[in-house]
């Protein structure tokens, strides 16, 4: 029996969004002025997917994350209370980087400058010679970040007081995401890409299927059919500033025989929970620049994080619980891992040529088809904050 | 038994391959089906495509951390074929060219070099 035909018609939301049909100016793809608007209006007053629970599993554990665009490092740490905080990374003494690794566990951190010490509290503990400073010990503690958990993720919003608390930025899809694998996962498998491509261009490929047939002929084959040759996803959904779509999957596709052995083994390790899970086939778009995949058997996140106008790093994580338990879910997980960094390979060199294209100047406006209605709702999402941080400056200035 | 295999009794014809494949990382593991040529990736595939599935249903009887030697050389060879499998499985003469567009994503990271 053939399965039946879907139709794929326009998103019926898309109007009902506001967000229109015009074209996109491609001017905020790679100026170097819009960046810096960017860099305050969005990521420096959001909540950014910084980490997961999972890398902070005692007190003292600590994890230390660039962020380039706001030239701060940040350092996430779990207290002897079982809290996690956020601090920037540097000693109040005279601003040293106060932690060099990119993680580990300590009972506390030590400035290789002067000495001085700060607890996993970020309250500072000693100072060599202190009585000779002109200020108290409780007035230099480590300056503080807002940082809050989700479904394991960690997120930290360098907005000293954030205008939204991490549970109502993400609304409704907060307890969603609660459900997934990822919120009971203790590890993950990860692979990092750097790009020369500004963040939006990059994020903008993995939320749009247009693109499937002609960039993964091969490693897309079961992500699209003659029913539905683009693989465009069976719905989509707009919340707020984030967004979902259901990915379609080819019914009729039939896997190659190794992947069918890997796969075979991902599902048989599957908890139940797992199993049943109503949010296989979400791929959820946290704004600004964080993906997550609802499927319990490829758990996989997405973090696009901007590094320039014209430069942007890509941190991918498959979520896996519990350490390998044999020898083939330890194959079933390498393989898993190894395909899904496939594709990005795919994806990431086309990225390129785009932001090469757009670079030159030559076009004065990018056009989203309704397939493509997810990239036009990070951009509206995001203009709108530009704007209005623009308006607001404008404003501060004249008063 | 000391005859210089470095595979358990059943995977003999696997032993060809073991020197060249059974690499102890993810990362390792990619780079050498980035360098690998068409021929040697066919040869090990068509080696290894029957065998897989018997080498990890004996690998499994066994918790990870029991493995003897020649258990973690085996489970290594097949962490290889899981790469090298997809480079012929899917890719197939694309394999080259994605092999280019690889080398930008480093492996940081793999549940099996935890």
């Amino acid at each position: 029996m053939s399965t039946p035909a879907i139709t794929h018609p326009s998103p019926s939301n898309e109007e009902l969004a506001g967000l229109g049909t015009a074209p996109i100016p491609a001017g905020p793809y790679y100026r170097a002025d819009y960046f810096e608007l960017e860099r305050e209006a969005v990521f420096g007053r959001t909540w950014l997917q910084i980490g997961h629970e999972s890398e902070l599993p005692e007190p003292g554990c600590f994890i230390v994350r660039p962020l380039e665009f706001a030239r701060a490092s940040i350092l996430v740490v779990r207290g002897r209370d079982g809290a996690i905080r956020a601090f920037h990374n540097v000693c109040t003494h005279r601003g040293t980087q106060l932690v060099e690794e990119s993680g580990g566990r300590r009972p506390l951190f030590s400035c290789r400058y002067h000495g001085w010490s700060f607890g996993l509290d970020g309250e500072l503990r000693s100072a060599p010679d202190f009585e000779r400073f002109y200020v108290e010990k409780s007035r230099c503690g480590l300056p503080r970040v807002a940082v809050d958990v989700c479904a394991g993720l960690i997120f930290v919003n360098l907005d000293p007081s954030p205008a939204q608390g991490l549970r109502e930025f993400l609304g409704p899809l907060a307890p969603q995401l609660e459900t997934l694998h990822v919120a009971r996962a203790t590890g993950f498998s990860e692979y990092v890409y750097e790009i020369d491509a500004n963040w939006k261009l990059t994020y903008d490929n993995f939320q749009e299927n247009y693109h499937l047939r002609f960039i993964h002929p091969r490693t897309g084959e079961a992500a699209s059919g003659p029913e539905n040759p683009f693989g465009y996803p069976e719905k989509y959904g707009l919340h707020g500033l984030h967004r979902t779509q259901t990915i379609w999957t080819n019914p009729g596709a039939v896997p190659k025989p190794v992947q069918a052995v890997a796969f075979g083994h991902l599902l048989r390790f599957l908890s139940p929970a797992d199993l049943g899970s109503v949010y296989a086939k979400e791929y959820f778009a946290l704004f600004p620049n964080f993906f997550l995949f609802g499927s319990p058997a490829t758990p996989f996140s997405h973090c696009v994080m901007p590094l320039g106008p014209e430069r942007s790093r890509g941190v991918v994580r498959l979520y896996w619980t519990g350490a390998d338990q044999c020898a083939s879910q330890r194959f079933a997980r390498e393989y898993s891992m190894a395909v899904t960094r496939e594709v990005h390979a795919e994806d990431r060199a086309v990225i390129e040529a785009g932001q090469r294209g757009l670079s030159s100047g030559a076009l004065e406006h990018i056009h989203f088809q309704s397939h493509e209605v997810l990239c036009r709702h990070l951009f509206h999402s995001v203009d709108a904050r530009v704007q209005a941080w623009k308006a607001g400056r404008t404003a501060g200035a004249l008063a | 038994m000391n005859d210089g295999s470095r595979l358990p009794a059943g995977f003999e014809a696997l032993e060809p391959f073991a020197a060249r494949w059974a690499a102890e990382s993810a990362a390792e593991r990619d780079r050498l089906r980035a360098e690998s040529s068409e021929a040697e990736r066919i040869a090990f595939y068509r080696a290894g495509k029957d065998l897989l599935a018997p080498a990890l249903a004996s690998l499994d009887r066994r918790p990870l951390g029991e493995l003897d030697d020649r258990e973690q050389c085996l489970l290594n060879l097949m962490l290889g074929f899981a790469h090298v499998a997809i480079a012929v499985e899917v890719q197939g003469d694309l394999e080259e060219q994605r092999a280019r567009l690889r080398r930008h994503l480093r492996i940081t990271r793999s549940s099996a070099d935890l």
